[in-house]
């Protein structure tokens, strides 16, 4: 036992405040989830154990469709305008011959800037005196009310996350890029392959792997979405933009159901559960760090 | 490499002689341009907006430029709801944050990668798994966690859990396992202490990573909005991103102008950031990507 104690003891106690944290600020919750997800949360009247309760609540509601529905419409709107974006810019620019760094950094910028900065600049990109309506105007258009009609709130959404996050995605396909031996394509050329054959057949498969992370990372990402709709449109109009993570927050800060919303964090881990665990295994080495 | 074959791309020498791969080619750049301009554009007209008078930035068709310039706004946006207090607030969270993930997660992921650990592979498990764990998922037991440790409106709230992190963790672990065991041995026989090898040879070669960690850090604590907004209940215990969210965008009694001065306030710091530490934010990103 001394023994052991000698041989261990630095290793663990350099370990110990780690375990404390991850322990107390991450098992705990998760796994309070679960139970909560089971009770009626009150702390004034104490916690009542309701069976399934939660759940039969949650899924009478006639809003969870609809915020189910405003999600994935929101996932598949970040997959057609969002996705492709980083990859076409990606081999561009890794095409530059002159100022490549100079316009991977400038395609970057939009990154840097913090949620808060992006939703009062793009509020008023698109008032209905901003600089797209503006355009729009320009060009002899109607004006579009991009944030107050049900049809365009959601796309609008989008197209500024597109512009802040697109810079992110972008780097890391460079980066894969580069790995992919030169030699590769001067084989195919001399064989004869096209400028868009090589793409097809060289480029793209050599960042298949980072593709296929990232189309991943950005269901699981998108799938929780709330924020901007949060900040940008409050879930409005008329329920346009409540996605399923913005109802969460509702439940739990406006209505005080700490319980059903906690049944619903445990429905929305039992669906993403599959996709992170795909996504883990895919990763093996750790590809992608952010 | 070789700079020979590293002077071709998929396009060779050869195809910028084509005039259709050139035509294309142009064409793409010029795409290339247009987006460059769509991603300055934000920036450029937040910062001219934040020089207009009052009634300029509403003015249909937009206008570009402002008359005059009104470095007053800046004054006034300074003023306004004392951003210097919020500031404060950032400013210790973001400082907190990074000296207990710095020394915290550091620890572990020299324990981790040089020290004897009993099951190792289970401690890694158990740090590992949270990934699988999509955050918003636990938001609200992670709210009703810090109220029930009596954690709310205390900075505490933001520093502990910050260590809570097993990206980073695998990001200083991975990294530390690329020092060799020699210097840790080597510097035991001479009688150095644990504590010493990670202090004195573990940190100071890995100075990079440690800066990626930082600056990681720093951009999740500046960004951060929604869930301070949460934990402090009370509104002077605020970072600046809670801050300018409930009290400048909504706001009507505030003019734009002033609204975006205060935009262009909070904007300084991250890009100020990213020129000074640019190769270390790449780095970070990519750091499997090169490798793999």
């Amino acid at each position: 036992m001394a023994k052991w104690i000698k041989k261990y003891r630095w290793g663990l106690l350099f370990l110990l405040p780690e375990i404390a944290v991850f322990l107390l600020f991450l098992w705990v919750p998760i796994v309070r989830g679960i139970v909560y997800s089971f009770e009626k949360v009150d702390f004034v009247a104490g916690i009542q154990f309701v069976g399934l309760d939660n759940y039969r609540d949650i899924l009478s509601r006639s809003e969870i469709l609809q915020s189910v529905r405003n999600s994935l419409y929101y996932m598949v709107l970040c997959v057609l305008i969002g996705f492709w974006v980083p990859c076409l810019f990606a081999v561009i620019v890794s095409e530059l011959r002159r100022f490549q760094g100079f316009a991977r950094s400038l395609l970057y910028f939009p990154t840097l800037v913090p949620s808060v900065a992006l939703y009062g600049m793009w509020l008023w990109f698109y008032d209905s005196v901003g600089p797209f309506n503006s355009f729009l105007a320009s060009l002899g258009l109607d004006k579009i009310p991009f944030l107050t009609d049900t049809h365009w709130a959601m796309p609008s959404i989008v197209l500024m996350e597109t512009w802040q996050q697109f810079g992110g995605a972008f780097i890391i396909y460079i980066a894969g890029m580069a790995g992919i031996p030169r030699d590769l394509y001067e084989a195919a050329e001399i064989d004869g392959a096209g400028v868009w054959q090589r793409i097809r057949h060289i480029t793209l498969p050599g960042i298949r792997h980072l593709l296929v992370l990232m189309f991943i990372m950005q269901l699981i990402a998108t799938s929780q979405a709330y924020q901007s709709q949060q900040a940008i449109t409050d879930g409005g109009p008329v329920n346009a933009t409540l996605t399923y993570g913005l109802m969460i927050i509702r439940e739990a800060f406006t209505n005080l159901n700490y319980g059903t919303a906690s049944a619903m964090g445990v429905l929305m881990l039992i669906v993403l559960g599959g996709l992170s665990v795909l996504y883990m295994r895919l990763d093996k080495d750790g590809v992608i760090s952010r | 490499m070789k700079k020979s074959i590293a002077e071709r791309g998929i396009l060779s020498p050869y195809d910028y002689k084509k005039p259709t791969v050139l035509a294309v080619y142009a064409l793409l750049i010029l795409l290339v341009v247009i987006a460059a301009l769509f991603t300055l554009y934000p920036y450029t007209v937040t910062i001219l907006n934040s020089l207009k008078a009052r009634e300029e930035v509403f003015v249909f068709p937009v206008q570009y430029w402002p008359h005059h310039l009104k470095w007053h706004n800046y004054a006034e946006a300074w003023k306004f709801l004392q951003l210097w207090h919020y500031l404060k607030n950032t400013i210790f969270i973001v400082a907190g944050n990074m000296a207990f993930s710095l020394v915290i997660i550091g620890l572990a992921a020299f324990s981790l990668a040089h020290l004897e650990v009993p099951k190792r592979r289970w401690f890694t498990m158990f740090f590992m798994l949270t990934l699988l764990i999509p955050p918003s998922t636990y938001i609200i037991p992670n709210f009703l966690n810090l109220k029930s440790l009596g954690l709310l409106n205390t900075f505490w709230a933001f520093w502990l859990p910050s260590a809570a992190n097993a990206f980073n963790l695998l990001l200083i672990r991975s990294f530390f396992g690329t020092i060799h065991k020699e210097l840790f041995e080597s510097a035991r026989l001479d009688g150095a202490s644990e504590l010493r090898c990670f202090f004195r040879i573990a940190v100071p070669l890995s100075v990079p990573v440690l800066i990626t960690l930082l600056i990681f850090t720093f951009s999740s604590s500046w960004n951060d909005w929604f869930w301070p907004s949460l934990i402090m209940q009370k509104e002077n215990m605020y970072p600046l991103a809670s801050a300018v969210y409930k009290y400048v965008i909504p706001s009507r009694s505030i003019d734009w102008n002033v609204k975006f001065a205060v935009l262009v306030l909070l904007l300084i710091p991250p890009v100020l950031f990213f020129v000074f530490f640019q190769k270390y934010i790449v780095r970070g990103m990519n750091l499997g990507a090169v490798k793999g």
